[in-house]
């Protein structure tokens, strides 16, 4: 007899929230309509590039498509922008307010959309937290049971590059070296770069072992852009069989075969198609 | 004195150092008279010639502004809020209350991990999951429990201000009746924590009756929680649970 049947009033627990966790964590990507693909890879491995260009091609082909990227829930990165600014983040606590920012995205923007069908595309999965947080000396099977409530992704890609070809390319794009993401708050180094150099050296040793754990598809981040784009179109394409698509004829269809200009017509594709 | 537990793998660090302090936790549901306790308690240790620091949730430096914010939508999932507890509660952890007990304080915790792991379970969340995820949680020297029953809890969340949204589980019960959710809410709350008190051997106290009563049965408890702190270090009641 459950405790909710002897209360007085007889009220029943009813659903959860905005999106209810449900009893076994663990949901089955099979499950449901959408897909999620997701890339993997240290900073400068070339996976945001070669990720946004998948979505353009998604588009176009008319499938639904949803991005997600790591660290970027609004009600949870004002406390991680604190932290970092003010340098209040340990090990712990890093991996604890990355693992509130994956939950919220999961149960707010990766679930809904899996289940209305839609591809997500994410930026960085659990496997960011599982090399990162481990390369911080937090516990495998601690983080493996902390992430049991992500999605499984339809296909995972690990964007493969050498330590000091990844080096090479954030030299030349960015300023400078962010504090955590060198691991500065562990003491490898006074010096940045050589603490980036061990700190992602690690996580590089990481990532190597969760490919194998969890059959990460390897993607050779040296080769060139195209050939990369290439290969990971032909990986993707056999998981959209079955994936609703939007139908075609959109809004511009409809004006032009009014013969409108469509003036006061405020749509995403239009607006979109209006900054570019 | 033995090295510092914890509930689950311990986290990254050095942990072979035994800790002077002692970590005395108060549990209890919302409105039981808890934090009016641990105000009195403080002075009353302090007077007793105690250093101590005294805490509670959403108190962190990272994350206690973050939580507010967030509650005030309601729009979190238990997931999320959960993780956001947590980041709060380790935040404390590291530069709270082990610098206390690393010092020979008294450290004081208005709510530690149970709370949140009783009302994540009556929303749903999994046992085992919630239960993983504070494992890193230092096992208090002991952990006190005031024990209410609905009926004498009514009077009490009357004569403060009625219902709380949150603590009337408005946030995963439907229907219109705050009365009625509230009832079946603390209901199994408090089922809750009575399961977790029995799998954890906290010491349980009678929070019926007046503050003074309920005063007087805390005092005799902590005093014997810090019993060996002021003469020979004699073995600290480490390792959690009380004897039962």
């Amino acid at each position: 007899m459950s405790i909710v049947e002897r209360s007085p009033v007889g009220v029943e627990a009813g659903r959860l929230g905005p999106d209810p966790a449900p009893a076994e964590l663990a949901v089955d990507a099979a499950s449901l309509p959408g897909r999620l693909i997701i890339v993997e890879g240290i900073d400068g491995s070339g996976k945001s590039t070669q990720i946004d260009l998948l979505h353009k091609w998604l588009v176009g082909q008319g499938y639904l498509t949803i991005y997600t990227e790591w660290n970027s829930a609004p009600i949870v990165r004002a406390t991680t922008r604190r932290g970092k600014r003010r340098q209040l983040l340990t090990p712990m606590s890093f991996s604890l307010i990355h693992a509130a920012d994956f939950a919220n995205r999961v149960y707010s923007e990766v679930l809904p959309a899996m289940r209305a069908g839609a591809v997500v595309l994410a930026d960085r999965y659990a496997y960011t937290a599982f090399a990162r947080d481990h390369a911080r000396g937090v516990p495998r099977e601690w983080l493996r049971r902390l992430y049991s409530f992500a999605v499984t992704p339809t296909l995972a890609l690990y964007f493969d590059v050498p330590l000091e070809e990844a080096m090479r390319r954030i030299a030349s794009a960015r300023a400078g070296i962010k504090y955590y993401e060198a691991g500065m708050d562990l003491g490898l180094s006074e010096d940045p770069l050589e603490s980036f150099r061990i700190f992602q050296g690690r996580i590089i040793d990481e990532y190597g072992r969760l490919t194998e754990e969890f059959g990460l598809t390897r993607i050779d981040a040296t080769d060139t852009l195209v050939r990369q784009q290439q290969r990971i179109r032909e990986l993707v394409a056999p998981h959209l069989e079955g994936v609703r698509r939007v139908e075609g004829g959109d809004v511009r269809d409809a004006l032009r075969a009014a013969d409108l200009t469509g003036r006061y017509v405020q749509l995403p594709a239009l607006r979109s198609e209006a900054r570019e | 004195m033995s090295a510092p537990g914890f509930y689950g793998v311990a986290p990254p660090g050095e942990w072979d150092e035994p800790l002077p302090g002692r970590l005395i936790v108060i549990e209890g549901t919302d409105r039981v008279g808890r934090s009016t306790q641990v105000s009195m308690l403080k002075e009353w240790l302090e007077d007793e010639g105690y250093a101590v620091v005294d805490t509670g949730l959403r108190r962190s430096q990272l994350a206690g502004p973050g939580i507010e914010r967030a509650k005030r939508g309601h729009t979190l999932d238990p997931i999320t809020l959960n993780l956001f507890y947590a980041t709060d509660l380790w935040d404390q952890l590291e530069r709270q209350i082990l610098p206390a007990l690393r010092a020979g304080m008294v450290a004081l915790v208005d709510r530690y991990i149970f709370s949140m792991v009783a009302r994540a379970v009556v929303r749903g969340v999994p046992r085992g999951w919630i239960e993983d995820l504070y494992g890193f949680a230092l096992i208090p020297d002991r952990v006190i429990y005031l024990d209410i029953d609905v009926p004498e809890l009514l009077p009490r969340v009357l004569a403060r201000g009625g219902f709380d949204y949150w603590e009337s589980g408005r946030d995963y019960i439907g229907g219109d009746d705050v009365y009625g959710s509230f009832v079946a809410y603390q209901t199994q709350l408090l089922a809750e924590f009575r399961r977790l008190a029995e799998k954890h051997g906290f010491t349980v106290v009678d929070a019926r009756g007046s503050v003074t009563e309920v005063f007087g049965r805390l005092r005799h408890e902590i005093a014997d929680a810090v019993s060996g702190m002021k003469g020979d270090p004699a073995p600290a009641p480490n390792g959690g649970s009380p004897a039962p």
